[in-house]
């Protein structure tokens, strides 16, 4: 920005729409609310009004979405509508409204398995009193009178926030604030399982060591960015790099920097270490949670930046990600083979559909690249994340609810001969389990289709050759499983399928639904993905 | 000032930072190696920042916004290291191992 | 070379979506309905799928009133998946050909519907047992029916799925769930031919679709057009139980007998020739991928008439020969426009006498308490009259004996094989000359010779329910030669596969036709010298030392012929056997244990240690950085 326009000027209060980022208002708004309830609420009612408040906000933050969705302006006169707002801070245009979308309708659903109080024998599936240790006197207080982290909700509405401030973000500075936003409340949510509390912090020690270390590298490359560009706006860095003056080594160890901390946060090998020990360690609602929605709106940011800001410099960072795509699905679907623990062997998965949506994600179709009519990678891989979030969300609330006298039984063993015990749940199970596997009819096919055709069309043969390769052996594991709950005899007394409340069987319900759905009619979905068009600039 | 200087001062400082999160085992000392990286950053976008004589100073507004967040980060991790020492005991991170993927499957149960 | 061109359905053609709605809502009623439809279940899955065949006869005489020009039509369902430019289309495509393929997986399916109420009826399980064979009948018929790639891998997929279902059925057995298991890995690798296939294909030509491919399929290049060609060949192979992946088909004769009748002889496992026959477009473009399908078929079926001659088990010398038969019609279809016709009319044929034969040896298993081995049968023919007459139609079917269907079928391949190139001809003909014998050997082990059956073993005949299928099979295996009829068949498929310029044959048809008799009565003969003239011992001796006797009691045998022709000819089927056993599922299993173990060596750096998770973050933090800066300053 030009500094003698900036100075003549006369001060002018930022502006800042208040109409386009309600959606975003609201989380934040009720948010706070719910650390304003937690202080002043009477304990006993603590619990009902946050639920309520959650499942309030959110429903009111994804009729906003809606109402900003359908009200964009065309902009640049191409597919991409929209406008930035909060002086250039951030962008809301169709991408942005469409993971809005994705991430309330998963964080909705997430939020009824916060609730669930029924599985636990009427509290929640968080810790009482987490500075409690279990086995003493302040731990047994607790649990006799039930207290409850009723904090939980805002802690996750502050999540949600970050999720949909992450990938609108229009400047790395926001970037970062939303990546922090989103990240810190969950460190602190990981931590919280009332069963197997050691198991629990472990993780959320691990979560927040690695993620505070690769943090670091996110803002080195920032500031790296930044000292090539002069500026933190993705318009601006884009102009820098499409004029290419000098400085390359400056903006080539930036991109590779963000790049290290985007890819830890979507799970990518080598930088998904994390994913296996704190999906297993965390308490199952918030690794649904976890699983679902960081992975849409860090994949959403992940695709702003290289698009928006690094488009120009699409070759210099191709290579890089063609070789950590392939290396996320081999480390993803091979350890996923020898996992004994569902919880870990569904991180594994997760990993692997990271690959899989780099697969896409890497493909760079472009606008400027597709006929009339076909799909871009962004397209493709924002309507994959739809039907991944949707899979993964109902898999783990089936895992909450197969249980033995320790809690979950999420060890494999304990989930043999379940089709006999329970068909219902192992058959729900089946069908998420061939839903990630991606046989057809299931939504796991038609994402795949999506961004591997679009991979391939973006000439990335080899990738989606690897791709599907991939995907046979990852379906070996989702079918051992279904082999074991329906072709062997339970062990020992066999697992037990608890009742859920109303609150879990709509989580499983609607996962389950989505899954079949997208797989059977996935047109209008497609259709919406397609409406998002393209990033505005 | 050449502006490399500070530039490798500023990279010196993140791979001590670096070093100090790989070698250390007491999570508090971790946390500070996390810490030195973060402020190494600062250093460099100060040094960019005065370097650009950016009139909307970026780099120093985001050199507040790093301290600020670096600030919460480590509260919220010193009061996840606090609780893990109340229940652990100790505060050693290479003790923590319950989580991984073991030789023979044993998921300990607790 | 045809180009698919449907015109829109109509009048009884606009039922079509029926005959995949029927069987696919038996199958959500019986397995949605639970306990309280286990009373009338298995009579609801026999209904669906009757009411299918109704269906499909109806619009096959609709059919047959039409031009031959005018015989193909495309229902339009819904779209399925639409995105922007690519489409792919819930349609079903009724032609000539998918006709054919409907009429025999309903009538033949129906048949043994019924058949399985009778095999089924102590099964406590019998309501699942029919709500997995509908939910067969509707993929299998989705797949013959689909008018795109997509869809047809939709079919693919779901007959797969009821096939592993269907082989791990008795779950009490080990065994069962260990064939299930290995069906599914050998498939898996056929998938992914499928898959890249359908993947290549969209990246060519931008669309799925018969339709569209079989218009553009010329101007692909040739490299493409024969990695198509490859790619859903391997597909093929998978699904029929082709070498180099054939090995799950044997033990996907632990499923219930019905199961191995339908889906592992009469339908599923002839997707594979479904595949190549409907890709002709494909395969008529690539000459490459042509040769390896006639490769894949000549070895096929000489490697499962060898195995047919090894097994002791009545199901696996059945599956042998089924393997082997599908060899031919591979071969057949691997001919071009020469094969087509005659690769689906074999098809046809043998799904009557192989079913036929499947049921039969059912219904003898039921007479003998679910004993397989056929060292303890013998003499069955006084007690199960009428299994022993109706196997006997299948047993003449299936050597190619004048008059009987398989010898109209068989004899056309092995024609079309000789015109083709002397070695596909040869193979063709010793494999029949083999049929001849293994089946010889069967027919004398189980219904003629002494008795050999177990203690407390009373045979008897099987209920009408079974006996009456068996019946109205055997009639088709007798009849089904009709089909070719002045050349009707070839008539029939021509609008889908094209026909052959008539041209003299180098050897006058009768010759060929003496030639290929003569063979088989030799196979015959064989059989009957080393297998009918003396006992059978109950249990599998020595292999040597078998032929040793049987050397003892001919006259004409002596130490010199055993030593040149019985010897190594015996160690030749057992090298095979041991080969099957161990080569072939050795690089199954290998691949497996090699995933495994990479599995079990990578799962040491997920050790527990968060600094050495941060370690692998820094080292693939400097590798990224390092490499864009090497790649691109460099």
């Amino acid at each position: 920005m030009s500094s003698a326009a900036v100075l003549a000027a006369e001060f002018q209060a930022p502006s800042f729409e208040y109409s386009l980022l309600s959606p975003l208002l609201v989380i934040f708004g009720v948010a706070i609310t719910g650390v304003l309830v937690e202080a002043f609420a009477p304990r006993g009612s603590r619990y009902l009004l946050q639920a309520v408040l959650a499942v309030l906000g959110v429903v009111g933050a994804l009729v906003a979405t809606v109402i900003v969705g359908l009200n964009l302006v065309s902009r640049g006169g191409g597919t991409a509508h929209g406008s930035i707002a909060a002086e250039g801070a951030i962008a809301v245009d169709g991408p942005s409204i469409f993971i809005w979308g994705t991430v309330l309708v998963l964080s909705l659903v997430s939020v009824l398995l916060f609730a669930e109080r029924r599985l636990e024998g009427g509290v929640l599936s968080f810790a009482g009193q987490a500075a409690a240790l279990p086995g003493t006197e302040a731990e047994r207080e607790a649990s006799t009178r039930g207290l409850e982290h009723t904090e939980v909700f805002p802690l996750m509405m502050f999540a949600v926030g970050g999720m949909m401030l992450f990938p609108a973000s229009n400047d790395l500075l926001t970037m970062f604030v939303a990546l922090e936003v989103l990240s810190l409340p969950l460190y602190l949510l990981c931590g919280l399982a009332r069963r197997r509390r050691l198991l629990s912090q472990e993780a959320a020690l691990k979560y927040f060591m690695l993620g505070a270390f690769s943090s670091g590298f996110f803002i080195y490359g920032i500031a790296l960015v930044y000292g090539y560009a002069g500026s933190m706006n993705f318009a601006a860095i884009s102009a820098a790099v499409s004029g290419r003056a000098g400085g390359e080594g400056l903006l080539l160890g930036g991109i590779a920097l963000l790049a290290v901390g985007m890819m830890f946060k979507v799970g990518a090998a080598p930088f998904h270490a994390w994913t296996p020990d704190v999906y297993q360690g965390a308490p199952t609602a918030v690794t649904a949670f976890m699983a679902a929605c960081t992975k849409v709106a860090a994949f959403g940011a992940l695709l702003r930046l290289f698009y928006v800001a690094f488009g120009g410099a699409r070759w210099d960072w191709t290579p890089m990600v063609w070789v950590i795509a392939i290396l996320t699905m081999v480390v993803g679907s091979v350890l996923a083979l020898s996992q004994t623990d569902v919880k870990r062997m569904l991180a594994y998965s997760s990993i692997a559909h990271a690959g899989f949506l780099l697969t896409g994600f890497v493909g760079a179709q472009q606008v400027a690249d597709v006929g009339i009519g076909e799909i871009t990678s962004l397209q493709a891989v924002l309507f994959y994340l739809v039907t991944y979030g949707f899979t993964t969300v109902a898999a783990f609330a089936v895992v909450t609810v197969v249980r033995d006298a320790g809690g979950e039984a999420t060890h494999l063993s304990r989930w043999s001969g379940l089709g006999k015990e329970s068909p219902v749940v192992a058959g729900v199970f089946a069908v998420l389990l061939l839903g990630m596997a991606g046989i057809p009819l299931t939504s796991g096919f038609t994402g795949k289709w999506a961004v591997f055709t679009t991979a391939l069309a973006g000439g990335a043969w080899p990738l989606v050759v690897t791709a599907v390769l991939f995907s046979v052996v990852a379906a070996f594991f989702y079918v051992r499983v279904i082999v074991l709950m329906y072709f062997s005899d339970p062990v020992g007394e066999g697992p037990t399928v608890a009742t859920p409340s109303i609150l879990t069987t709509i989580v499983i319900a609607v996962g389950f639904a989505a899954t079949l759905a997208l797989g059977v009619v996935p047109g209008p979905v497609l259709d919406l993905a397609a409406a998002a068009g393209e990033f505005i600039r | 000032m050449p502006l490399w200087w500070p530039l490798l001062l500023s990279s010196l400082l993140f791979a001590i930072g670096v070093y100090g999160v790989l070698v250390r085992r007491n999570a508090v000392l971790v946390l500070m190696g996390v810490e030195l990286m973060l402020n190494a950053v600062n250093l460099n976008l100060v040094a960019f920042d005065a370097y650009f004589r950016d009139v909307l100073h970026g780099g120093q507004t985001f050199a507040l916004f790093v301290i600020v967040i670096a600030a919460a980060e480590i509260g919220l991790g010193l009061a996840i290291v606090l609780l893990v020492f109340r229940t652990h005991g100790q505060i050693d991170v290479d003790t923590m191992r319950e989580l991984a993927d073991r030789e023979e499957p044993a998921v300990a149960e607790r | 070379m045809p180009v698919v061109d449907p015109a829109a359905a109509d009048g009884v053609f606009s039922l079509l979506w029926l005959v995949i709605a029927l069987p696919a809502l038996g199958a959500a009623v019986l397995l949605l309905g639970g306990r309280r439809t286990d009373a009338w279940g298995h009579l609801l899955g026999v209904a669906t799928v009757a009411g299918s065949f109704v269906l499909s006869l109806v619009a096959f005489v609709g059919l047959l009133g039409r031009g031959a020009d005018d015989r193909a039509f495309t229902q339009h369902l819904y779209t399925w998946i639409e995105a922007g430019g690519f489409r792919v289309e819930a349609s079903l495509l009724y032609d000539p050909l998918s006709a054919l393929f409907l009429l025999l997986i309903t009538g033949v399916g129906a048949l043994i519907h019924l058949y399985s109420v009778g095999y089924m009826a102590h099964d406590p399980r019998r309501r699942r047992f029919f709500a997995y064979l509908n939910l067969f009948v509707a993929a299998m018929l989705v797949l013959v029916l689909a008018d795109d790639y997509v869809v047809l891998f939709l079919g693919w997929e779901g007959v797969g799925l009821a096939s592993y279902l269907l082989i791990g059925f008795w779950q009490h057995k080990p065994s069962a769930a260990v064939a299930a298991k290995k069906a599914f890995v050998v498939n898996r690798v056929g998938d992914l031919g499928m898959a890249l296939g359908i993947m290549l294909m969209f990246a060519t030509f931008g669309s799925t679709a018969f339709a569209e491919v079989s218009r553009v399929a010329t101007e692909a290049t040739d490299g493409v057009l024969t990695a198509l060609g490859l790619l859903l060949l391997l597909a093929a192979c998978g699904k029929s139980a082709q070498v180099p992946l054939q090995s799950w088909l044997l033990d996907a004769m632990e499923g219930p007998t019905p199961v191995s009748a339908l889906i592992h002889a009469a339908t599923m496992v002839t997707a594979g020739v479904y595949l190549v026959v409907r890709s002709n477009f494909i395969y008529e473009n690539a000459p490459v991928a042509q040769t390896a399908v006639v490769v894949v078929g000549a070895v096929t079926l000489l490697w499962g008439a060898v195995i047919g001659c090894a097994k002791d088990d009545i199901k696996k010398a059945l599956a042998g020969s089924t393997m082997s038969q599908i060899g031919y019609m591979m071969l057949a279809a691997g001919l071009g426009v020469a094969g087509y016709a005659f690769a689906i009319f074999h098809l046809l044929t043998h799904g009557f006498f192989k079913a036929n034969m499947f049921l039969g040896a059912g219904s003898v298993m039921h007479g003998m308490d679910d004993d397989v081995d056929m060292r303890h049968y013998g003499a069955l023919q006084k007690a199960m009259p009428v299994t022993f007459l109706t196997f006997a139609m299948g047993y003449l079917a299936i050597i190619g004996f004048p008059g009987f269907s398989g010898f109209w079928s068989k004899d056309k391949i092995i024609e079309a094989g000789f015109e083709d190139n002397l070695v596909a001809g040869l193979a063709a003909l010793l494999g029949a000359g083999i049929t001849a014998f293994y089946m010889t050997r069967l027919m004398l082990m189980t219904f003629f010779g002494e008795k050999r059956w177990e203690k407390g073993v009373h045979p008897h005949e099987s209920p009408k329910v079974m006996t009456v299928p068996l019946i109205v099979l055997a009639a088709l295996s007798v009849l089904g030669g009709v089909m070719l009829l002045g050349d009707w068949i070839v008539g029939f498929l021509a609008p889908v596969v094209g026909e052959a310029e008539h041209h003299t044959p180098a050897v006058p048809p009768i010759v060929m036709t003496l030639v290929v008799v003569a063979v088989v009565a030799v196979g015959v003969a064989t059989a009957w010298l080393l297998v009918g003239r003396r006992e059978v011992p109950r249990t599998a001796p020595q292999r040597v030392s078998v032929f040793t006797r049987a050397a003892r009691a001919d006259l004409y045998g002596d130490a010199i012929n055993e030593a040149l022709f019985m010897r190594p000819g015996d160690r030749f089927v057992g090298d095979l056997v041991t080969f099957d056993n161990a080569g072939v599922d050795g690089a199954v299993n290998g691949t497996a244990a090699a995933f495994g173990g990479m599995s079990g060596r990578m799962r040491r750096w997920q050790n527990g240690f968060v600094r050495s998770y941060a370690l692998s973050v820094l080292v693939g933090a400097l590798v990224v950085l390092v490499a864009m800066l090497a790649v691109n300053l460099a």
